[in-house]
């Protein structure tokens, strides 16, 4: 549905994006993270049309951004970073406002801006000033409008930036139903937010791509991958680390400072290897104190991967 | 056209829901009675002549201050956005704004029927060139916010905006004044021309000049042809 190819925006002679390259297939979620300042407004301002291009083209519903930029905008929602409100209108006025340029069929209006209203939970606030709103309700009016003429392809920059903790919850199981039936792309910096919702991930990182993965894949491969803590005792201490490490099942074994009279170890292995060690235990008579399996959270794959670009 | 059509009525809506419609009509009134007074007891005559010469000066520096904020706030608060990515074409953008104005500007003319209605109460006015005076005005307001709709388009900054706007209206006043200090002929001919109040002095004569009218047509569009080039070359940088 949505396709980058070569992407690039100079602005003078800074480079805000270089050759950024994804796809976002029907009915995906894709998290589009990165540290700020990284080019992730710029290029999905770029994927709107907003922004031109300097290099490479944008593909979204199967129109050139470029080319037929009023296909594009048609089928597009958008929420910008800033909810783009009136501040002197009313919700009413300025969802009616939308529908209209929109080209929502007059007979269609209300039943429309009635629906959206209730979805993004604004019922009964026609007649609210959009000035006079606080943040989490700006934000939902700016939703109401990405949505309001049913769009296939939803871009939304930041959508919980500025929310409290339970607009938050609010905001993702609400963005979760829209995914049902159209492709997403959702950027953010709060990561636990990319965990729950997103399928995919794309880090962006001083304007280039430094990965683009599913959220499993990204876990097991940035920030060392899944590994095991394994604490086990025996009058021979020292010996442990290897014969656990001559294991078929074993990578690696990191032997770390004994604690309490137990040797710990830092067991790396592609399958999880710990029923093979527990026999191993069994046989030489060792005691197992903890056979832990740490996977990365998406927080220390995106520094793995972030913090080794810097 | 439908969507000219939207953009027309929210900007008509953000203008008389916010104070600045109240506040503009307040101060055009105050000054068109003010006019209307100094032109009525200066001249005695049963006319508007001195009134709308004067309001067409005032519109000079007041119509920017109207329009200032078009472009400008839409990319400060982000509407911008919305505009750019809706599918919007710039000309209904344009075309609607500039109507908008032009209908604040029409709600004004239309606060001054006042003082045409005093004079038919204690004089005989000529009608005709009332009709014709009111069309010259509505003209320079056309025009005027076109030009101010482009300075709009150049800056983020709404005030910076308003002064550009009555710098690039200023020549076409004092050119009128330059008309009759030059020596050389040629020359005052230009000034003549470019002063759009030369241009308007026909229509408070109760005369609709044809090459009068294409001027104030012609600033219009060339103006509104501006914008529309300055809108779309910003989006590039």
């Amino acid at each position: 549905m949505i396709s980058a190819q070569q992407l690039t925006k100079r602005f003078g002679s800074l480079t805000a994006v270089e050759s950024v390259e994804f796809q976002v297939g029907r009915g995906e979620i894709l998290g589009f993270i990165g540290p700020n300042g990284a080019g992730k407004t710029t290029t999905m301002r770029m994927l709107t049309g907003f922004l031109p291009a300097t290099e490479g083209r944008a593909v979204v519903a199967g129109h050139d951004v470029f080319d037929e930029p009023m296909q594009v905008r048609r089928k597009v929602g958008y929420l910008p970073e800033t909810p783009p409100l009136y501040r002197e209108l009313t919700i009413g006025a300025y969802l009616r406002f939308v529908s209209e340029i929109r080209g929502i069929p007059r007979g269609d209006r209300v039943r429309r801006i009635g629906q959206v209203m209730d979805e993004v939970g604004l019922a009964g606030w026609e007649d609210r000033i959009l000035g006079s709103l606080s943040k989490g309700y700006r934000q939902r009016v700016g939703l109401a409008q990405a949505i309001i003429h049913d769009p296939p392809v939803l871009i939304l920059d930041e959508p919980t930036s500025g929310l409290d903790p339970a607009q938050v919850a609010g905001m993702r199981d609400f963005v979760r139903r829209l995914a049902e039936s159209r492709t997403v792309i959702l950027s953010t910096h709060i990561l636990p937010e990319v965990e729950r919702l997103c399928s995919r991930v794309v880090i962006i990182s001083k304007g280039r791509i430094v990965a683009d993965d599913s959220l499993d894949g990204l876990r097991r491969h940035a920030g060392g991958g899944v590994r095991y803590r394994i604490e086990l005792r025996d009058s021979d201490l020292l010996a442990i680390p290897a014969l656990v490490g001559a294991l078929a099942q074993v990578d690696q074994v990191i032997p770390g400072p004994a604690d309490d009279g137990f040797a710990v170890l830092d067991v790396k292995a592609p399958d999880d290897p710990r029923t093979a060690i527990a026999r191993l235990a069994t046989q030489k008579g060792w005691m197992i104190r903890a056979m832990e399996r740490h996977i990365p959270s998406l927080e220390e794959a995106f520094l793995a991967i972030v913090g080794a670009e810097r | 056209m439908l969507v000219a059509w939207a953009i027309f009525k929210k900007e008509l809506r953000v203008y008389f829901v916010s104070p600045l419609a109240y506040v503009f009509l307040g101060v055009f009134l105050l000054l068109a009675g003010l006019f209307f007074y100094l032109g009525v007891t200066m001249t005695g005559e049963a006319s508007l002549r001195v009134m709308l010469g004067n309001l067409s000066v005032s519109l000079l520096f007041l119509l920017p201050l109207l329009t200032m904020r078009h472009f400008a706030d839409e990319r400060r608060s982000g509407t911008y956005e919305l505009m750019m990515t809706a599918p919007v074409p710039l000309w209904s953008l344009l075309l609607g704004k500039w109507a908008a104005c032009l209908a604040l500007c029409v709600v004004l003319l239309l606060g001054t029927a006042l003082f045409p209605a005093i004079l038919a109460y204690y004089g005989d006015p000529d009608w005709g060139i009332m009709a014709t005076s009111y069309v010259g005005l509505f003209l320079v307001c056309a025009a005027f916010v076109a030009a101010g709709l482009f300075s709009s388009s150049l800056t983020d900054e709404p005030v910076a905006a308003g002064l550009i706007g009555v710098v690039i209206l200023l020549p076409f006043w004092v050119a009128g004044t330059a008309a009759e200090l030059v020596e050389t002929d040629w020359l005052r001919t230009v000034f003549r021309h470019v002063s759009f109040l030369a241009q308007i002095e026909p229509f408070s004569r109760g005369v609709i000049d044809s090459g009068a009218v294409a001027w104030f047509v012609l600033f219009t569009f060339g103006f509104l042809f501006l914008t529309w080039r300055s809108v779309e070359s910003r989006r590039w940088r």
